[in-house]
């Protein structure tokens, strides 16, 4: 498939900062589609972090090959200036990062380093700050640090969304943020992705949220890429996922102690909804 | 004698100094109002509410990191006002906070859960003793060489944990403890509160926004505007879920499973709030 946005052929990574060479990532093979959400789950230490690190070159990998937006990340003449713009990265607790005095100077600071004029610069911002629900009229010149924790996390998307990255990677982007926060934070996440055509890569340990978000996940294992899968089909198998000592949303987890009394589920019954259906039509059955 | 309160929260209220740039009205903010809380000796109690609820701030006034503008907080009867008494406040009242790194300060962790030991001068060999039994407690003691930055974030919780518990303390108050933990991690964090609460009638208060991490509880209690709202058994609070989603707490989807069969005629315990019980209703 030649339209995957990122794609990976056999990629391997070998940390050798340590006394002894650590191999992290063995033999990875993925593609993504343009557009898409996809989730990289795994335990601490599966590979997750240095997988999506290859993706803006903040890695370069020691065998196979890594192609973001067309770039290949790992050839010495890689334009990284070029491919960084493309790809935005969040980290945790990105609102740590925020220095500027007002949110309208925090988020311009991207693009006014990409040399743009600075009626762009003013545009992009705004469009920024409105993309996550913080309009520039109201918020623009208050200070970040007068904001709630939530709101100062999407000051952060917003001064990555100002540069109009292409791939949007967020790590780990709601812990901490309570239940309306979190729902606000996907809202926005979506728009970007289904309006702006953006590619979101998500690193998650929360199940709940990958389950709401992902069109397709990966599992990593010990720096193996050892499943993939639309989130119906990868929640199926609470067993083997437990193996990797990963969590299963807490309805495929009741779903699946169900099963294992022997009540009959289809192993691809994933939302709310459906849950409700048979459970309902079931009890009806046996009285 | 009766048997007093191990933290009794007498009508207090509190606001947060004013910070520079800040304007008048952002002052008369209140974080606390009037909150009133008796925890008992061995009780285990969960104080839910979202972000800026006031929960923290409420549970950092039972360990003398805070101090109320009006009314008193008695500690195993000690005023938290009494310079002379914090100290020993604070070893009777133990706290975990949300990000372990903020309290790990040694290179082992045998040294880590050592360490409020050795700084009080206590003697070697009884210091060996409760390090070895905090360890063992929180199921560390094959850690004890390792560094705690090599630790994941759950087993780095453990480590913080026991130094608490190596001061011996009667009341553990874990604030947000679990918030930057993979799921396993954070239930088994929970697991452990659980045990060391009936294992050692230790009492613990757990600070969440988590309602899944309520259903272990002896009582539930909920915070708004700086204020308790609700209080009761975790099958108590539940059964009012229209309110839990006003008060922006996300609602576990089994617990919404169960209401809408309840709603159904499916005749499901009102108690069961924990994905086993559930599943255990569903078979009856």
């Amino acid at each position: 498939m030649t339209d995957s946005i990122i794609v990976t052929k056999h990629l391997s990574h070998t940390y050798l900062t340590g006394p002894v060479p650590k191999k992290v990532l063995i033999d990875i093979s993925l593609e993504i589609a343009p557009a898409s959400c996809v989730a990289i789950i795994g335990f601490n230490g599966s590979g997750k972090s240095t997988l999506v690190q290859h993706f803006n070159g903040l890695l370069r990998p020691t065998e196979g090959t890594v192609s973001v937006d067309g770039i290949d990340v790992g050839a010495g003449k890689a334009d990284l200036r070029a491919l960084r713009r493309r790809v935005g990265m969040l980290f945790q607790f990105p609102e740590t990062q925020l220095f500027e005095r007002t949110v309208f100077a925090d988020v311009a600071f991207g693009p006014h380093r990409m040399k743009l004029s600075r009626r762009e610069v003013r545009q992009r911002v705004i469009d920024a700050l409105e993309m996550v629900g913080l309009p520039h009229s109201e918020y623009g010149s208050r200070s970040p640090f007068d904001l709630s924790g939530g709101q100062r996390r999407r000051v952060a998307l917003a001064g990555i969304l100002a540069m109009k990255p292409h791939i949007l990677v967020l790590d780990e982007p709601s812990v901490g943020l309570d239940g309306e926060a979190r729902a606000e934070f996907y809202g926005y996440l979506r728009h970007i992705q289904q309006e702006q055509g953006v590619t979101i890569v998500l690193v998650s340990h929360d199940m709940a949220e990958v389950a709401t978000l992902a069109d397709w996940i990966f599992v990593l294992h010990e720096g193996r890429l050892v499943m993939q899968g639309t989130p119906r089909s990868i929640f199926a198998q609470s067993d083997r996922l437990l193996a990797w000592k990963l969590a299963v949303p807490p309805l495929s987890e009741l779903l699946s102690l169900l099963r294992k009394q022997g009540v009959d589920i289809p192993t691809e019954t994933f939302t709310l909804d459906e849950a409700f259906e048979i459970l309902s039509t079931k009890n009806r059955a046996t009285l | 004698m009766t048997i007093s309160p191990i933290i009794d929260i007498q009508r207090i209220t509190y606001s947060y100094p004013v910070q520079a740039g800040r304007t008048k009205e952002d002052q008369s903010m209140l974080a606390l109002r009037e909150v009133s809380l008796q925890v008992q000796r061995g009780e285990y109690v969960v104080l839910l509410g979202h972000n800026g609820s006031g929960k923290s701030t409420l549970a950092r006034h039972c360990n003398a990191l805070l101090f109320p503008d009006s009314g008193r907080v008695l500690v195993d009867g000690l005023d938290t006002r009494d310079v002379a008494k914090q100290r020993i406040i604070r070893e009777r009242v133990g706290m975990i906070f949300q990000n372990p790194d903020n309290q790990l300060i040694a290179t082992v962790v045998e040294d880590d859960v050592a360490w409020a030991l050795t700084v009080r001068g206590v003697p070697a060999a009884f210091i060996r003793e409760r390090v070895e039994a905090a360890m063992h407690d929180v199921g560390i003691t094959h850690l004890r060489k390792q560094p705690p930055h090599k630790l994941s974030g759950g087993q780095r919780q453990r480590v913080a944990i026991a130094g608490v518990l190596a001061l011996r303390p009667q009341c553990i108050i874990a604030d947000e403890a679990t918030a930057m933990l993979d799921p396993l991690s954070r239930q088994e964090i929970t697991q452990l509160l659980h045990q060391l609460n009936q294992q050692y009638g230790l009492t613990i208060i757990q600070v969440t926004h988590l309602l899944e991490e309520a259903t272990m509880a002896q009582r539930v209690v909920v915070m708004e505007e700086g204020q308790i709202i609700m209080e009761g058994t975790p099958a108590t609070i539940f059964a009012d879920l229209e309110r839990l989603r006003a008060l922006k707490l996300v609602i576990p989807e089994p617990i919404i499973l169960a209401e809408r069969l309840r709603a159904a005629g499916v005749s499901i315990s009102r108690d069961a709030v924990t994905v086993e019980a559930i599943a255990r209703e569903l078979m009856l």
